[in-house]
């Protein structure tokens, strides 16, 4: 089930999560404190890419939505991702062709790994579960939210956090075992808006509730 | 019920075939080479293991050229509504480098992985669903895992894992910035070991459930949480994810004859490695890798080595690792140079990789066909 949602974008940031037998909207300036947390105690927030402080600032606020973590609950991370690789992979390469092509910037090839907004994730929130990449060719945040729910009911972790994201906003489901929280986040049968719509639609409800 | 690699193939730099791959082991001498590829380019090592008798057509990626041969045999052979899986790390990456070479932006966008698994279920056939998945240097090993749970778990009654990584000016680049490769070839365990060597490998692996084939008893899959590029050296996350292998499975530690060992030949992720095989195993046992001979394949490896253990599980016999000459201090007694015998029917393979992810899985004994 989906416990709660956290979303990020330049635009806004909020949370929804669950409250009891029922769902409640924490509207955009509840995130604000738990964001300045994390950008004055996350070492290195200020050399990740853009789109891995998106992904931790959405995280942090799915987990206190969800009000994470339990004590000695493992918690993992699966996330896709709307645009790809296409932009780290181009920046990296461009950089090391632009420099003389013999030696590569560290800093850019890392970040052409699928998985390395995960481990700064990971790393900054100290979640040890499962991490992968997992991008289906159809409806990709629902693919992310069945295979978690399978992850949790396989004895991998206590929760799962499933991120979409591109370069510029991410949103963060967490994942807990049971059923039920389709109605925190509506996933269309057919298209699924990308990272920044989603955002939009997220804000938009808690301003309307 | 009883998960299966029911059928697979595999090229490496030995040639094509799992029959290539392990009598190349077996033979000690490795297949890594100097290679002209990226002569001018001044990197750290002229060394990868590169399957050389690769045809590729005009515009194709090797990744492509090396999927369509291997996927050749089951073309239309399996029940169209299959999932199929591609795991990959770096896919059709050279579509990036032409781009940025050739000043063509229209090229870039081809490498998105989503057009490799296109091409893929076109060419089998497949109309199911489709993901590409990627952790790291434990892509494929994840990938099986999440195959196995499928089966498992009844969403599909079988799924096809695809997975390839080729020797790429993008990736030897980046492996040659972060300091990693070996100025010869790749030595796992030894105790002179200086780095890895970068292979190619392609594959595919069907999971079903069944009691012919490598049987997926358990699985973990664990993040260390530590540092982006270097493993956690006091092991806790691969640690974690052999025993949760080994609890999945209902077993313990005393079960398992053999270990099939990510061992990239890198200073930390080996001595990494063996302080949780220590730890989980206690006494000694045979434990290998194939990165001696055939590189690091990146996400491939993880198939690469499983197939092996399967080989090896199957004829009681544990492959050499070839390079190795003066184990390390914690490999010695463990991981041998040459082929040496044991008894038993499970195994456990172990990849771990970039971001801190660990992924083990407890494999039972069987043939492949």
């Amino acid at each position: 089930m989906i416990l709660a949602v956290g979303w990020y974008c330049a635009e806004h940031s909020g949370i929804l999560g669950r409250q009891g037998l029922s769902y409640q909207c924490s509207v955009a300036p509840a995130a604000a404190p738990v964001l300045a947390l994390i950008d004055k105690t996350v070492k290195y927030f200020s050399r990740m890419t853009e789109e891995s402080r998106c992904c931790l600032r959405a995280a942090k606020l799915a987990m206190t939505g969800a009000r994470w973590p339990a004590p000695g609950q493992e918690i993992g991370l699966l996330c896709a991702k709307s645009e790809g690789l296409l932009r780290a992979n181009e920046e990296y390469f461009r950089d090391y062709v632009a420099t003389g092509r013999t030696l590569g910037r560290g800093n850019l090839f890392i970040y052409t790994l699928a998985t390395s907004a995960l481990g700064e994730v990971a790393i900054a929130l100290s979640l040890t579960g499962p991490s992968m990449f997992i991008q289906a060719d159809e409806r990709p945040l629902a693919a992310l939210v069945r295979h978690g729910e399978q992850m949790i009911a396989d004895g991998e972790a206590g929760g799962m956090l499933a991120l979409w994201s591109d370069s510029s906003a991410a949103v963060c489901l967490a994942i807990a075992a049971g059923t039920g929280g389709e109605t925190l986040i509506p996933l269309p049968a057919g298209e699924e808006p990308n990272p920044l719509e989603l955002c939009r639609t997220l804000q938009a409800r808690v301003q309307r509730a | 019920m009883n998960v299966v690699i029911a059928q697979s193939d595999v090229a490496t730099a030995y040639g094509w075939g799992l029959d290539a791959l392990w009598n190349g082991l077996l033979s000690g001498a490795t297949a890594i080479r100097a290679t002209n590829r990226f002569a001018e380019r001044g990197f750290t090592s002229d060394q990868a293991a590169i399957i050389s008798d690769l045809r590729i057509g005009p515009g194709e990626s090797r990744a492509w050229a090396g999927l369509k041969r291997i996927l050749s045999p089951i073309v239309s052979k399996l029940d169209p509504i299959t999932p199929v899986i591609l795991a990959t790390t770096a896919g059709e990456i050279e579509y990036v480098e032409r781009a940025i070479l050739e000043q063509d932006a229209a090229l870039s966008r081809q490498s998105h992985p989503r057009f490799l698994l296109q091409r893929v279920k076109g060419l089998l056939g497949l109309r199911g669903p489709g993901l590409v998945m990627s952790s790291a240097c434990a892509s494929t090993a994840a990938a099986l895992t999440r195959a196995a749970s499928m089966v498992r778990g009844g969403q599909a009654a079988s799924v096809l894992v695809v997975t390839c990584d080729s020797v790429s000016e993008f990736v030897y680049s980046g492996f040659s910035t972060l300091s990693s490769l070996c100025a010869g070839p790749a030595r796992p365990f030894d105790r002179q070991r200086a780095g890895l060597t970068l292979g190619e490998a392609f594959g595919w692996a069907l999971v079903t459930s069944g009691s012919e084939g490598i049987s997926i008893l358990g699985w973990g899959n664990t993040t260390d949480a530590v540092h982006m590029t270097a493993p956690d050296r006091s092991a806790a996350g691969l640690s974690r994810a052999i025993a949760k292998s080994l609890a999945m499975a209902g077993r313990s530690a005393d079960d398992v004859a053999l270990i099939a060992a990510h061992g990239t030949a890198t200073l930390y992720s080996d001595a990494m490695e063996m302080v949780a095989f220590r730890a989980a195993m206690g006494r000694p046992r045979p434990v290998f890798s194939v990165k001696g001979g055939v590189g690091h394949t990146l996400a491939p490896a993880g198939l690469v080595q499983i197939l092996v253990a399967g080989r090896a599980l199957s004829l009681g016999l544990a492959p050499p690792t070839v390079g190795l000459s003066s184990p390390d201090d914690g490999a010695a007694g463990w991981v041998h140079g040459e082929a040496a015998p044991f008894a038993g029917r499970l195994a456990l393979s172990t990849n771990s990789g970039f971001g801190g992810v660990n992924t083990a899985i407890l494999l039972g004994g069987g043939r492949t066909s």
